[in-house]
């Protein structure tokens, strides 16, 4: 059976110079057996059988073999100068094409795309280690200062160590470590933890270990001599809200300061605690710090003005005491202004017990109404 | 030994020559592909003048020729490493090459700009690249040459006629000698289609060139 690729073909409508038009149905086949090497032996033999004995069909392929044969003679073969055109101009390109992928090869190294993209987990893990690393380390760069080199023989020089060392470990560092300057504390960016005191056996002022909190722990080890120590007391009393919240710190940080009670700053810190500190047992006991201290004008006041405004009962009776004790001591006259608070006190304190005390007082230090 | 046996003998080396040679092929594909630009240059060297005849008949200007040319074998190039042997090599060009030529024919066609491929001549005229080729059989006789030439002018129109696909198809088969199977495997597309194609392709030629039979 014939073949038909495509119904829409019409038949040979061209003018045939044959007397019969050759047979349409046969046309694919015909073509294909021109073709060559496309028919299978069947079909071969069918098309060799009808073309045999059909004049037309014979005379057509014969047509068509001529067209071939006609366009095969006149098929163009490209000359060797174009040919060797071609392939000089291949080899530039190739060269060109060869350096950009060089260019491309070695840039794309460089990229980070080259080197993050195709292996994320081993990336992940270098920016993780990176961020580690600047995590810990920024903050130790930023809070290092150069250490200043240690007095020699200056054994009481203070100790201030950062980390969490043991206070046996500190204070072993105390005696061969360098001193550290006093700017070195940066006492805005830190708080108080604790305060530990551990007593001299020769006498002398006791140890103290001060532990600060800040990014980095800080340790600050001395005597209450030492102006680091110092410092640190003074700023737990003078700003005790935010450098230390926590009243024991601050009755141990008064109890070490009394021992200097005749310096100007501490004895401003200790009056500042009696008028202000929250804690009505650091107010006392900046109270009992102050006994004893010069000037004894500015010490009398800050007892007036505690038994006059301090709302706690406790601390007006400790400032009532010390009155008297100052009187018995001579340190203080009773002048008018003393005596017309004691007997204000004595008449409207809420407390019976500061009235009883004020009532000993007046007693004590007013004249006798007899005296000449 | 006796006429069959002998046909089997020769039919045996020829299959052993085929496979020396697509080994031979194979490795050399291999070499190029991790950087070997010799080995390139020598599968350059088998194809490229079959490359070029195809170009040349289908575009019938040296220069477009020359383009898909270097197109082709660039492309081929930048894809070697992709090659996965599925093929022949010889296949996987050719199926580059007929990409590259469909599409500057169909550029070419959408540009409506043809390409009457005109050369100047010392005599003044203009001629186009198939009178530049060389007419042995008629280089004698000048009025057999004049013929020739006018022939050539009229096949090249006749081929202008054909679409790209018929085009290459008819040159593929007629010039190529490939089979309408292996040329439907280049194009994508199935044997039947490309039977169409090229009985189109003779249809059109025929009554093209009917006058000159």
């Amino acid at each position: 059976m014939p073949q038909n690729f495509d119904s829409n073909m019409s038949p040979d409508t061209h003018n045939e110079d044959n007397i019969s038009q050759p047979c349409s149905e046969w046309q694919p086949l015909r073509m294909l057996l021109a073709a060559g090497e496309e028919l299978n032996p069947a079909e071969q033999a069918r098309i060799a059988g009808h073309v045999a004995h059909c004049a037309a069909c014979s005379a057509a392929l014969g047509r068509d073999n001529a067209l071939l044969a006609l366009l095969a003679e006149h098929h163009s073969e490209p000359d060797a100068t174009l040919l060797a055109s071609c392939r000089a101009s291949l080899e530039d390109a190739l060269d060109r094409q060869e350096e950009r992928g060089w260019l491309r090869r070695t840039f794309a190294v460089l990229l980070p795309s080259s080197w993050i993209s195709p292996r994320p987990a081993w990336s992940g893990a270098v920016l993780l280690l990176i961020g580690f690393s600047v995590g810990m380390l920024a903050p130790r760069l930023l809070l290092y200062r150069p250490a200043t080199p240690a007095v020699s023989g200056n054994a009481a020089a203070p100790a201030v160590s950062a980390g969490n060392g043991s206070p046996s470990m500190a204070a072993g560092a105390q005696s061969n470590s360098a001193s550290s300057a006093p700017a070195a504390l940066d006492l805005h960016t830190a708080d108080v933890a604790g305060i530990n005191v551990f007593p001299s056996g020769d006498q002398g002022p006791p140890r103290v270990e001060l532990r600060l909190r800040a990014q980095q722990p800080i340790t600050v080890q001395g005597t209450i001599d030492d102006d680091d120590v110092k410092s640190v007391l003074l700023n737990v009393l003078r700003e005790s809200d935010r450098f230390c919240p926590d009243p024991d710190v601050r009755l141990d940080a008064v109890s070490l300061l009394r021992a200097r009670h005749n310096d100007p700053d501490v004895r401003a810190v200790l009056c500042q605690a009696v008028h202000s500190d929250r804690n009505a047992a650091v107010r006392r006991k900046a109270l009992e710090a102050l006994d004893g201290a010069d000037p004894q004008d500015l010490v009398r006041d800050t007892l007036l003005d505690a038994l006059a405004a301090d709302e706690d009962p406790g601390v007006r009776i400790e400032a009532v005491r010390l009155l008297r004790e100052m009187a018995a001591r001579g340190q203080m006259a009773s002048d008018d202004r003393v005596l017309a608070l004691l007997r204000d006190r004595m008449q409207k304190d809420p407390s019976p017990a500061v009235r009883l005390q004020t009532a000993a007082a007046l007693r004590a230090l007013a004249p006798p109404p007899d005296a000449p | 030994m006796g006429p069959g046996a002998m046909s089997v003998a020769l039919d045996a080396d020829a299959r052993q020559a085929a496979a020396a040679k697509l080994a031979e092929e194979q490795a050399l594909v291999r070499k190029a592909q991790a950087g070997d630009r010799l080995a390139f240059d020598d599968l350059v060297r088998r194809y490229d003048r079959d490359v070029l005849r195809l170009a040349l008949n289908l575009v019938h200007r040296p220069e477009d020729a020359r383009d898909i040319y270097q197109e082709s074998f660039l492309k081929a190039y930048r894809n070697l490493p992709r090659f996965r042997f599925e093929c022949s090599f010889y296949t996987w060009l050719y199926r580059i090459v007929t990409n590259v030529a469909l599409d500057h024919l169909r550029r070419r066609t959408s540009r409506h700009e043809d390409q009457a491929p005109v050369y100047a001549e010392d005599d003044g005229g203009t001629h186009d690249f198939f009178d530049r080729q060389p007419q042995t059989s008629a280089a004698a006789n000048p009025e057999k040459r004049l013929l020739g030439q006018q022939l050539g002018r009229h096949i090249a129109e006749a081929m202008k006629r054909l679409s790209p696909r018929e085009r290459i198809v008819f040159e593929m088969k007629h010039h190529h000698g490939l089979r309408l199977r292996a040329i439907g495997d280049l194009l994508g597309t199935s044997e039947d289609t490309v039977k169409n194609s090229l009985f189109r392709a003779t249809r059109k030629l025929r009554e093209s060139l009917d006058a000159f039979r």
